[in-house]
């Protein structure tokens, strides 16, 4: 047997890596009813504290990477529209993508009389549903847990593609090394092996974030603590147009 | 007092304002841009070619929903009407005016004997066809006209020569000759109607009708392909 034959044999013996990285069956799963889909995305289950983190998170985006009123801003995974919700109002115009059709129906309720707010389902991992060049803002939050670390850098590498010369792209996830991300993981060590649900959280490291920013293309890469004991990776797309950091 | 024309503190507040509106004349522009790159992938799609299919066919099934419990209302309705008739009927025959004309109804002079065809009836001979149509004639219709779109051929081989509708003795000429690749794919080569397609738009006054769609067969006999009563009801009733 040859070396190419080798391969060609072992690709097709390979299995699936089982439910996780069918994102869309997944999450639409959880979509079905308004309060499992709050749960899942948000952690509870109530619009006021829903308005609470939001507006803790624009905070986050503010200290972070800037906002502007001008700002034509994207949101990866933006589940029942839980930050558009609000920040659709202090943007020029914001896109929630994401993969669930399931969650955008309940975003597009949630969403209603907000013209400058536009939701869009993705139809696999990545931004082929929208152009190159295009955005103020990329950002990407209470999502990573979710993804395999290949998927993760994908959405990295796309938020690049579709962010204008001197865009700005924000990052989060639950670090390993805070004694919540540790917790995470081993709650998660503790299920049985062959009955860890799809869905189930995974940290990353302060390293693994910058690394995806730095190889996507990302200049003046940053990792910083959160008050909510996440770790955000920020940085900008080189060219024209550079915003001054706050 | 007013500041002197060339006070640098307002040519920057007016450079700075003017810089703010580029930007915001840039950023509204790329907005755009994106809306019209996600509109336009978005009716490229397949996804979206098959979402509105499943609109489509959702409309068609509420449609046949409210058609088929309209029918289940005009079919209780002739029920009744039918149960009161049969009452009557049993009245009639009580009666001594029944009984006196036994005698004549036992010679054979029905008033009803020998009339040959029911009123409104299609006097059209049924010839076995194969044939599909693509808009439903079984629907209560509401709207002015109706266009029916099918194909058909006979299974004797002979060639349509001419397509339409007979409603309640109304004529109604459609196209015949249309292509249906599909079809013919399907169902293999037709020598005498390579093109079976066909099309016959009618018109659709309220009331109950019999419709009977026909074709005209080499060399120039008409036969039914199918027949049916419908039901029209006045638009948004």
């Amino acid at each position: 047997m040859s070396a190419d034959d080798a391969h060609e044999r072992w690709r097709n013996s390979t299995g699936t890596l089982g439910d996780r990285s069918a994102y869309k069956r997944v999450w639409d799963r959880q979509a079905r009813d308004f309060d499992v889909a709050s749960l899942a995305v948000a952690g509870h289950t109530d619009e006021p504290t829903m308005d609470l983190t939001a507006r803790g998170f624009i905070d986050t985006l503010r200290a972070t990477v800037g906002l502007d009123r001008n700002d034509v801003v994207l949101e990866i995974g933006c589940g029942i529209g839980r930050v558009g919700k609000l920040l659709g109002g202090e943007c020029l115009q914001w896109f929630g993508a994401d993969i669930s059709g399931g969650m955008l129906g309940h975003a597009a309720a949630r969403l209603q009389g907000l013209p400058n707010t536009r939701l869009v389902e993705l139809s696999t991992v990545g931004l082929q549903e929208f152009p190159e060049d295009a955005f103020d803002l990329v950002y990407c939050t209470i999502v990573f847990m979710h993804l395999y670390e290949w998927d993760r850098y994908r959405y990295v590498e796309e938020a690049f593609r579709v962010l204008r010369p001197g865009g700005r792209g924000y990052f989060d996830n639950y670090p390993l090394d805070s004694e919540h991300g540790w917790n995470v993981f081993t709650e998660g060590a503790r299920y049985p092996i062959d009955r860890r649900p799809a869905h189930i959280s995974m940290a990353s490291t302060r390293e693994e974030l910058g690394i995806y920013l730095s190889k996507a293309g990302f200049e003046a890469v940053r990792v910083v603590d959160l008050p909510n004991q996440l770790i955000a990776a920020t940085g900008r797309k080189p060219g024209q147009g550079a915003r001054r950091r706050p | 007092m007013n500041p002197a024309p060339d006070d640098p503190n307002l040519r920057i507040a007016a450079l700075t304002a003017e810089i703010d509106d580029v930007k915001r004349r840039e950023a509204a522009f790329r907005a755009k841009m994106v809306n019209e790159f996600l509109d336009r992938g978005e009716r490229n799609s397949y996804l979206h070619v098959l979402r509105e299919e499943l609109a489509g066919l959702l409309r068609r099934q509420q449609e046949a929903f409210a058609d088929m419990e309209l029918f289940t209302r005009m079919l209780e309705a002739e029920g009744q009407e039918k149960a009161a008739l049969e009452v009557e009927l049993e009245g009639i025959r009580r009666s001594w005016l029944w009984r006196l004309c036994a005698p004549l109804r036992a010679s054979g002079s029905s008033p009803r004997a020998g009339s040959p065809v029911p009123p409104g009836g299609s006097p059209v001979k049924g010839g076995v066809f194969t044939y599909y149509l693509h808009t439903s004639p079984f629907r209560i219709y509401r709207e002015p006209t109706f266009t029916l779109r099918g194909w058909a051929w006979p299974q004797d081989g002979r060639a349509v020569s001419a397509i339409r509708v007979d409603l309640d003795g109304r004529l109604f000429v459609g196209r015949h000759g249309l292509e249906e690749p599909e079809v013919i794919e399907r169902h293999g080569p037709q020598p005498a109607n390579p093109r079976p397609g066909f099309e016959v738009t009618f018109e659709t006054p309220p009331g109950r009708h019999l419709l009977s769609l026909e074709a005209q067969l080499e060399p120039s006999e008409w036969r039914s392909i199918m027949k049916t009563s419908i039901w029209c009801v006045p638009p948004g009733a």
